[in-house]
């Protein structure tokens, strides 16, 4: 195995250039944006299965469309921001590339949000083909018009992370690049291992993105000729292989940026070792294979492919666990370090990444399935790695990127929007407790009442602890921008979080 | 079940923020190498999960419900057909639809498929607990086995967002 650098050579020290930087801060601050939206429409959403709004069913199917699609796509191209930041801290890249898919970015959120909320749009975000074709109650442009939108997004995705790809393949090599040297033993240079996870997300995002494409011409197809018949048992598979993938990669993203910029906090080297090589390419392979785990109730699937799925579901459970948690662990504990609000953020996460991923592995058992499948278990697990796991390291990250210093704010409204992000979970969590079937505009029509009570009942809680986690989050971008650290502040605060 | 699943996740989730909270607060001194007792604790962590995880690989996958019941003939056979948005029951015995009656503690077999879009067949019992569920798919018949040893009325629910009136699509049957 060699292990000559390829064409590009890293920086010796990594940093971001101004370029890069202001580029970064333009994507993220378009991705919060989005965010804060797509949680307004959460909410809006929580009122009505609480009763105390009344949308017409069209109306929150619609919004629950466009909230879904936004969340997973947003935090997805997030994840994909934050590899490109963790690769240009090594390297030069091409702003053109990173403009050009902004700009696709964009026309694609414009047509998806004019499809659901002003087309009516409502087959879900992940669209169960053929359900976006028969009996729609929306208009047929709204179906090509989200089709077209998903496929420049997907796209954009594509040509951003071949983009990552091809630069840590000419600066590292395709073996270097994903830590294989290290199965050989310790190598003369170290591999830092974000550029390793780099190319973990990276790829397992390839894939899932163009299963997603291969997904979309099918649908477009059938838009165009409504006579053809596809398989929806195929096109299920596919589209969760498209959707599981990609929302996972964007999380496993997340942690990339926490590995890089932790140890800038702890002054402690995370270093790339075996075990994190074997765990992180196995974490690859895991997420390429549990995404069966969404089609246990479809019986017809052959049973070994589902008991893979709950193999492979449960597998991810233990390198992930005994790698990044306790590595987190080990970064912190007894380190001496000063707490901020970046460092608080990453460790949050984690945490939040530990119980979502705890009640996703129950559920992933198929004899548990039976009864907590598409009930409000199913966004209870979910939610908790987004909302209180991948979303905090996007905070953490950017109040880190925006040089922050005003620590009181930024950690009043961050501790407002835990209490506010895990009593909003616990209220999902509960409803599947209570069978509560998830998707339900409302639950006035079941004719159990030890269901539709709690349920509704729940929501409106829900609805409330998110508003406070909303109102957290807007005291937290205020602080952003009330203090900053002059450049030369930052350096001193931020020295080695570079390396 | 759905109880112990909530209790071992709540079990789960203290457990990791009181770890967090412990770390938080030992975070602040500092001691070189005051982690190397972080690795040793791993060590017995990832033992004491690949066991768990195994356990519950070998208690979970028997319950599957795919094989429930296989070696029994059915007392009855129910075809039922999701659609936009009503559930339609085909008891095999040819009884009366619209009041289906199954009877009790026999294995009875559900014959789930869709007419149109993906539904989702999921039974409630009188007091709102899931009992069990399958896919509804449009060209693919699912084999859900049962056996009912409450009396008592059922409520079917959809379980799998089929467009406008989704939350509305209920039907029933009644045990004895
Ligand atoms: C406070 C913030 C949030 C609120 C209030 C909220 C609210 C909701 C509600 C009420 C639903 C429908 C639940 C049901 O099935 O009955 C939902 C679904 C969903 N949410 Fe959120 N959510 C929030 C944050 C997020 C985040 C951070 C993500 C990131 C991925 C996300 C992704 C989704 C997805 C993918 C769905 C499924 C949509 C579908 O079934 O088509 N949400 N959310
Ligand atoms: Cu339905």
């Amino acid at each position: 195995m060699s292990t000559t650098t390829g064409a590009l050579k890293p920086r010796e020290v990594p940093e971001i250039d101004a370029r890069s930087r202001r580029l970064v801060t333009i994507w993220l601050a378009t991705m919060l944006a989005a965010f804060v939206v797509m949680v307004i429409l959460g909410i809006t959403m929580r009122l009505n299965q609480g009763a105390a709004i009344k949308l017409m069913p069209n109306t929150f199917y619609a919004l629950m469309t466009m909230h879904g699609l936004g969340m997973a796509g947003g935090l997805f191209t997030a994840g994909v921001v934050l590899i490109w930041y963790l690769t240009a801290l090594r390297f030069q890249m091409n702003h053109t590339v990173m403009w050009v898919c902004y700009v696709l970015v964009l026309i694609g959120v414009v047509g998806v949000l004019a499809a659901t909320l002003v087309g009516h749009f409502a087959a879900g975000w992940y669209a169960l083909y053929p359900l976006p074709f028969v009996n729609a109650a929306w208009p047929s442009w709204t179906i090509g018009t989200t089709i077209v939108s998903l496929m420049i997004l997907g796209v954009a995705w594509l040509v951003m992370q071949m983009d990552i790809m091809r630069v840590l393949a000419a600066g590292y090599g395709l073996k270097r690049m994903f830590g294989l040297e290290y199965y050989k033993g310790e190598p003369a240079e170290p591999l830092p291992p974000a550029v390793m996870i780099t190319a973990v997300c990276a790829t397992a995002g390839i894939l899932g993105t163009v299963v997603g494409a291969a997904t979309l011409i099918i649908y477009l197809f059938k838009w165009v000729t409504p006579a053809t018949q596809f398989d929806p048992l195929l096109l299920k598979n596919t589209m969760f292989m498209f959707g599981h993938t990609i929302v996972n990669v964007a999380m496993y993203c997340g942690l990339g940026v926490m590995y890089q910029l932790m140890p800038a906090y702890t002054k402690r080297p995370w270093k790339v070792n075996r075990l994190l090589v074997i765990s992180w390419n196995a974490t690859l392979v895991f997420i390429l294979f549990a995404y069966f785990h969404h089609l246990y109730m479809d019986f017809a699937q052959p049973k070994a492919i589902q008991i893979l799925g709950q193999i492979a579901s449960y597998g991810s459970a233990l390198p992930a666990t005994a790698v990044t948690i306790f590595g987190v662990g080990s970064q912190l504990y007894r380190s001496g370090i000063k707490w901020t609000l970046t460092p608080f953020a990453f460790m949050m996460s984690v945490v939040g990444w530990g119980i979502g991923g705890a009640a996703a592995v129950i559920d992933a058992t198929i004899a548990v399935n039976r009864v907590f499948h598409n009930t409000l278990w199913v966004p209870a697990h979910f939610h908790t790695y987004f909302l209180v796991g991948f979303v905090l390291i996007l905070f953490g990250f950017l109040h880190h990127h925006l040089n922050s210093r005003a620590e009181r704010l930024a950690g009043t409204g961050f501790v407002t929007m835990l209490v506010g992000g895990y009593g909003f979970v616990l209220m999902f969590y509960l409803g599947g407790l209570s069978s509560v079937p998830r998707r339900y505009a409302d639950y006035s029509a079941i004719p159990l009442p030890s269901v539709s009570q709690p349920g509704t009942h729940y929501a409106l809680w829900g609805a409330l602890f998110a508003s406070l986690f909303l109102l957290g989050a807007l005291v937290f971008f205020l602080s952003n921008g009330i203090g900053r650290r002059s450049p030369g502040e930052a350096a001193v605060a931020g020295a080695g979080a570079r390396g | 079940m759905i109880q112990m699943a909530g209790y071992l996740t709540l079990a789960v989730a203290l457990v990791i923020l009181g770890v967090a909270a412990f770390v938080y607060a030992r975070a602040r001194q500092s001691v070189p190498n005051g982690n190397a007792s972080v690795y040793r604790v791993r060590k017995y962590y990832a033992a004491a999960l690949a066991v768990a995880l195994l356990g519950a690989l070998a208690w979970s996958l028997p319950h599957t419900p795919y094989g429930a019941y296989s070696s029994e003939e059915p007392a009855m056979r129910v075809e039922v057909i999701g659609r936009m948005w009503f559930w339609e029951f085909k008891p095999s015995d040819g009884s009366s639809a619209d009041s289906l009656v199954i009877p009790l503690g026999k294995a009875v077999e559900f014959e789930v498929t869709a007419a149109d879009v993906n539904h989702g067949f999921g039974i409630y019992d009188s007091e709102g607990h899931l009992v069990g569920q399958t896919q509804a798919m449009p060209g693919y018949t699912n084999r859900l086995r049962l056996k009912f040893d409450e009396p008592g009325h059922y409520s079917v629910l959809c379980m799998e967002y089929c467009g406008m009136v989704h939350h509305m699509m209920i039907n029933g049957f009644t045990v004895r």
